[in-house]
This record gives C-alpha cells, sequence and structure tokens, in this order.
C-alpha cells in the first residue's frame, strides 16, 4: 500500500464523514442510518459530488493526453455552453417546454455543443487545432447564451448565473439515477480508450509508425470526454478547473506512470477535490449556500498552475509540452511574428 | 497609402451604416438632420443617440486594435490580445468590483474608466508575476495568460454572484455592446483615447525595432525593458478606456492585428494606424450588423425587447476566423 493511496484513502473517509456530518443540522456519525436529512438529501449529494468530479478529472486527463496540452480542459469543448445555452433559451425566451422533455435540455444541449466541437475538430490537422475549434465553438455558444443574458430580466439572469458556475444544491437521488445510463456507456469507452491514449502522448508522427489511426483516436478521445462531461454538466453545471487540476496532480503525485496508470488517480483526485469543495460550498456562509463550482475555481486555478509551473524533477523528461503551439495565423505578405511555427514538445 | 486611404473610406462607410441601421429613422430622414431639416424628434435620434454611439463604436474600436498590436509587439507574441493577457478581464473585474461596491455606477463612467485600468493594470501584473523568468517564451506566456484571464473571469462571476442586484447592468460589459451610448460616453472616451493613440504612435518606430530581436533593439541602443513597459501602460490604459465604455468586445484586440499585419506588412509605422483603422472599421460594421440584425429578428419573432450585442457578433466572426485558422495549420508538416 503506497503513501497515496493511503492519503486518497484517508482523504475519502474525511470527506465523506465531514461531508454527511455536517451542516444545518449537524448530525453525530452514530445517528447516520437513521437521519433522514443523511440518507435522502446529503448521501446523494454526496455521491453526486464523487461520480461527478470522477467524470471531470478522468474527461480532463483524457483531453490533456490526447491533445498533449496541459491547458485542454473540459471547459474548451463547448458542453458547458451548450447545456447552459439550452437551459437559457427557452427561459429567457418564455417558450413553454413540456414537462417531460425538460430534463433532457441540458443533457442534449451538451451533446449538442460536444457534437458541433466533434464536428469541427473534425476538419482539424493537429492537436492544437483541435483545441483552437474546441475554443472558437465555445466561444461562439458562449456568445449566443450572453446575447439571452442580456435578453433575460433579473430573475432569469441569476438562474442562469447560478447555473453556469456549477452547483450541487438540492439534488436527489433521482438525479444520480440520471447519470446511471450515461455511466454505463462511458467507462468501459475509458477502459478501451486508455491505453490509445499513451501512444498519442508521443506524438503524432510516432503514434502514427505504431500503426494509430492519430487522427480517428483523437476523435474518439474527444467523444469519450463529451460522454463523460456532458451528464455531468446537465445535472451539477458545470464544475469549473476540476478537470484541470485533477489530472496535474495525478501526474504530480504518481510521476513513474504512463496515461493508463493515472486515469484511475485523475478521476479518483476529481472526485476528491470536487467532494471537498462542497464543504466550504455549504458550510462557507450557512445556511446560505454558495456554489461549488467557485470554490473548485477559488482552489483549483492556482493549485493547477503552481502544478504546472513546476513539473516534478523524476518526470522531467515525460513532462507534458508547457506551451501551446501557435496556429499559424492568416500572414499576408510579411510573416509578422519571428516565431518558431514547430516547437515540438512532448516526449520526442 | 492606398490601403489606408481605402481603410479610411471604410471607416467612414461603417460610421454611416451605424448611423442609418436603426428602427426609427431611415437613411433619407438621416440626411436631413445631417443637412440641418428634420423634425426636433428626428433631430433628438440622430444627433444625441445614433451620433455618439457611432463614435463611440469606432473609437472604441480603435483602441482595442492599437492596444492588440501593441501587446502583441511588445511581448513577441503574436496570441497576445487583451483578452487573453488578463488585461481586458482584469478591467472588467475592475468595473464590476467598482460598481459592485457602489464607487461607480453605470450613470458615472469617469470612475468606471478608473476601476478599468486599475484592475487591467492589475491583470497584466498578475501576469507578469507568474512567468516570471520565462517571460521570453510567447507560449509559455499564452499558457499563463489563458490561465489568468481564466481567474479573472471567474472572479467576476463571484462579484456578481455576490452581489446579484448588479447582474443587470454588468452583463452589458460583459459582452461588449453599443446600446445606449451617449455624449456623455463620447466625451469621455475621445480625449483618453486620442492622448493614448498619440502615445502608441510615438511608439510605433522603437516597437518595429523591438520585433526584429531583444539583442538587435538592445544592440542598436534601446532600453528595451522600459519601453515594453511604456508599451504595456499603453495597451492597458487603451483597453481600459474601450472596455469602460463599450465593455469587453470579445476578439477585436486579438484578431484585428494579425489583419493589420497581413494589409500593412510589420512596420509598426503604418501597421499601427492600419490597426486603428481596421479595429473601427470592424467594431463600427459590427454595431451597424448589430442594429439590422436586431431589426430583423424583432420583426420575425414578434419581440419587442430584442437587441442583439455587438460583442456577440465580433464574438462569432472572432471565433469563424479560429475555425478557419486552425483548418490551415498543419502541425504535422511543420513540425516534421
Amino acid at each position: 500500500m503506497s503513501g497515496r493511496t493511503v492519503l486518497a484513502a484517508g482523504a475519502l473517509t474525511a470527506a465523506v464523514c465531514g461531508g454527511l456530518a455536517l451542516g444545518t443540522p449537524p448530525v453525530p456519525p452514530a445517528e447516520f442510518a437513521d437521519a433522514f436529512v443523511v440518507t435522502e438529501l446529503r448521501l446523494p449529494r454526496l455521491v453526486l459530488a464523487l461520480i461527478a468530479g470522477a467524470c471531470l478529472g478522468a474527461a480532463g486527463l483524457v483531453l490533456q493526453e490526447a491533445l498533449r496540452n496541459p491547458l485542454a480542459v473540459p471547459e474548451l469543448l463547448g458542453v458547458s455552453s451548450g447545456a447552459a445555452l439550452a437551459v437559457a433559451g427557452p427561459l429567457v425566451l418564455a417558450v413553454s417546454v413540456p414537462l417531460a422533455v425538460q430534463p433532457f435540455l441540458a443533457i442534449g444541449g451538451a451533446a449538442a455543443g460536444g457534437a458541433l466541437t466533434l464536428l469541427a475538430a473534425g476538419a482539424a490537422r493537429g492537436p492544437s487545432a483541435v483545441l483552437l475549434c474546441g475554443a472558437a465553438v465555445a466561444a461562439g455558444l458562449q456568445s449566443a447564451l450572453l446575447v439571452l443574458m442580456v435578453l433575460a430580466d433579473q430573475l432569469d439572469l441569476q438562474l442562469i448565473h447560478r447555473y453556469l458556475l456549477g452547483s450541487l444544491s438540492a439534488r436527489t437521488w433521482d438525479d444520480v439515477t440520471e447519470l446511471t445510463p450515461w455511466l454505463v456507456a462511458a467507462v468501459p469507452a475509458l477502459v478501451l480508450c486508455a491505453p490509445v491514449l499513451s501512444v498519442l502522448r508521443l506524438g503524432d508522427d510516432d503514434a502514427r509508425a505504431l500503426g494509430v489511426r492519430v487522427h480517428r483516436a483523437r476523435t474518439a478521445a474527444l467523444a469519450v470526454a463529451v460522454v463523460l462531461i456532458a451528464p455531468v454538466v446537465a445535472v451539477c453545471g458545470p464544475v469549473a478547473w476540476v478537470g484541470f487540476l485533477a489530472p496535474h496532480l495525478a501526474r504530480r503525485l504518481a510521476p513513474g506512470k504512463d496515461a493508463v496508470g493515472w486515469l484511475p488517480w485523475s478521476a479518483v483526485w476529481g472526485a476528491l477535490i470536487v467532494a471537498w469543495a462542497d464543504l466550504p460550498a455549504r458550510l462557507a456562509l450557512a445556511p446560505v449556500e454558495t456554489p461549488v463550482g467557485a470554490w473548485t475555481a477559488l482552489l483549483g486555478v492556482p493549485a493547477g498552475v503552481l502544478l504546472l509551473k513546476r513539473p516534478p524533477a523524476a518526470d522531467r523528461s515525460k513532462a507534458p509540452p508547457t506551451g501551446i503551439r501557435v496556429p499559424e495565423v492568416p500572414a499576408g505578405r510579411n510573416s509578422p511574428h519571428g516565431v518558431p511555427r514547430s516547437r515540438r514538445g512532448g516526449a520526442e | 497609402m492606398r490601403r489606408l486611404l481605402l481603410l479610411l473610406v471604410l471607416v467612414v462607410a461603417a460610421g454611416c451604416a451605424g448611423m442609418t441601421a436603426g428602427r426609427a429613422l431611415g437613411p433619407a430622414g438621416v440626411w436631413e438632420v445631417l443637412m440641418g431639416g428634420g423634425s426636433p424628434l428626428d433631430r433628438h435620434i440622430v444627433l444625441e443617440l445614433r451620433l455618439p454611439r457611432a463614435l463611440v463604436a469606432l473609437t472604441a474600436g480603435a483602441c482595442l486594435g492599437v492596444a492588440g498590436i501593441v501587446l502583441q509587439s511588445a511581448l513577441a507574441n503574436p496570441l497576445a490580445g487583451p483578452e487573453v493577457t488578463g488585461v481586458a478581464p482584469g478591467a472588467v473585474l475592475g468595473a464590476v468590483v467598482a460598481s459592485g461596491a457602489g464607487l461607480a455606477g453605470w450613470q458615472s463612467p469617469g470612475a468606471v474608466v478608473v476601476a478599468a485600468v486599475i484592475g487591467g493594470f492589475a491583470g497584466a501584473g498578475l501576469l507578469w508575476l507568474l512567468t516570471g523568468r520565462e517571460r521570453a517564451d510567447p507560449f509559455g506566456t499564452a499558457v499563463y495568460g489563458v490561465l489568468v484571464s481564466a481567474v479573472l473571469s471567474g472572479a467576476t462571476a463571484m462579484v456578481l454572484l455576490a452581489a446579484p442586484g448588479e447582474l443587470g447592468s454588468v452583463v452589458q460589459w460583459l459582452v461588449g455592446s453599443t446600446e445606449g451610448r451617449v455624449h456623455d460616453h463620447w466625451n469621455l472616451l475621445w480625449p483618453w483615447a486620442l492622448c493614448w493613440l498619440l502615445a502608441a504612435w510615438a511608439l510605433a518606430a522603437p516597437l518595429t525595432l523591438l520585433r526584429c530581436g531583444e539583442d538587435e533593439a538592445a544592440a542598436r541602443g534601446l532600453a528595451t525593458g522600459r519601453l515594453r513597459l511604456a508599451a504595456l501602460a499603453c495597451a492597458v490604459a487603451l483597453t481600459a478606456g474601450a472596455v469602460a465604455t463599450v465593455g469587453a468586445l470579445g476578439f477585436v484586440g486579438l484578431l484585428v492585428p494579425h489583419l493589420a499585419f497581413a494589409l500593412y506588412g510589420a512596420d509598426l509605422r503604418t501597421a499601427l494606424p492600419g490597426a486603428a483603422l481596421t479595429g473601427a472599421a470592424v467594431v463600427g460594421g459590427a454595431d451597424a450588423a448589430a442594429q439590422a440584425l436586431s431589426r430583423l429578428l424583432t420583426g420575425v419573432l414578434d419581440a419587442d425587447r430584442l437587441s442583439v450585442p455587438t460583442g456577440a457578433l465580433t464574438t462569432c466572426a472572432g471565433a469563424a476566423l479560429l475555425l478557419i485558422v486552425a483548418r490551415r495549420i498543419r502541425e504535422e508538416e511543420t513540425s516534421a
């Protein structure tokens, strides 16, 4: 049993106990089985936090490895903007949606946003081109969302805004069961695509030499990430930066491994991050709840930057490329910037 | 020179389009007012509402374009638009915090400019601190810039959560909109813009030298550190002024410089005014298109409060341009 297993187990136990016991009203551990507030409110919430975190963490690793870019975050896939757009659209335009359709709105929007990115990325040729396509689709959807926000009145606006930050409040077992079919589909796909990730990491040329169809493999990885992220975003909103921080933590704490070894750890750290962030989200301003996404962002970005800035010494040869590749700008007769166009990162 | 003139014509055309694209009054009515006639209502619409709006759009576009080109030259980084170096998000955060704390309001744009400048400098300073020794590496700087921008927009979202009452009026800033800009905004913007545009113009020649390479410039006796600082100050001030009046117009500061370089070459003495004109034409055109689109959508959807913000259009156009750029990348070939 290695040190990080102990660490993860300890953090998990603490998060479970804290998540179930603390809040209004506090419940001592001995009474967990009897208290309604624990079994029907806090337990599903905790389970949801763990699942959401695991999905986001795993998706983050898939994206970062497949695109060979430490900055490839789930937020850049257009998934969360798509979901928010689908939620905000009917709300703002006062279009009545049948009750049966409502739960599928966000998930449909998320899937549509992801599909749009996949479609756009299909034309791209390299990893950073895929990233750029994702950023472009996300920006386009974001601007559509902002148009809706300008139109919205104050009440709708707060609703949309809160959703955009990501929140776990008032989630029940129904929300957890809603996630299950997606997980059933996503987990085997994840396991299948994990070995390919290690190959993609070597760079396109080497991967091709090993017999991997690079373009297809990357699109498949992207699709897996979308399937992982879409249901989570639909239920909890985009809990920010978990998909950024968790893979970096996994790499840092297990420097000797490859993508296959990092994948489960990335999921574990993601789950722990969200479960832990949910505690201040509930307790900081109790009884008023703050969105959990605000806390993950607050914690995730500085921590991730620190991890990015100092790759572990043992892993320096394998460290992911720290630079994003600069696109070839549509320059005219004079190339405006004396920047080398081909900076190879990664383990070539 | 011919291209500059052509662009000048384009800018004027964009301005005219902005003047005539509105809902209440057609081109003939606008012409009549400009010739000194028209009813008092028409005169009010044209002179008090449309004229300042078009002028603000053009000036803000010029500011953002020049800010982008100065930033990209000073940091030797083609990805260093104000949006991804923390300058624009910082300015937005400053403006939002100031209005959230009740120090500045939508009605007192003067204090907003100050807050936006402070926020812009804070964002740029954060990036400066973060990049540390890797400052010369444009790729690393771009990575950190994206992170800093994300953090700052996250902080803006948190502030808005704490002060939900401000949300409605502040959303306009987040998108970038030229809706309802009046002479007050214009009076505030033009002296500021003029002053800093002239400063940027003064920096054009040394910046061109700096683009040839750090060592080259130092060998010719240029104080590169001081120059970079001055350029940064200039870019932040221009961005802050634009953000305070029209909000964060997406992608203008990032993409206009590339257009300007493509049109005018790498010499900043022509590319810089080129960027100003291109930015003005882009934002002015987007403003006119946004008005036309709102009019069209209002007719189609039969909703009376629909107005498409200009920033949404520039972001959409920028996203489309990004897609085209992404399609052109052939990494395998360039690196093989």
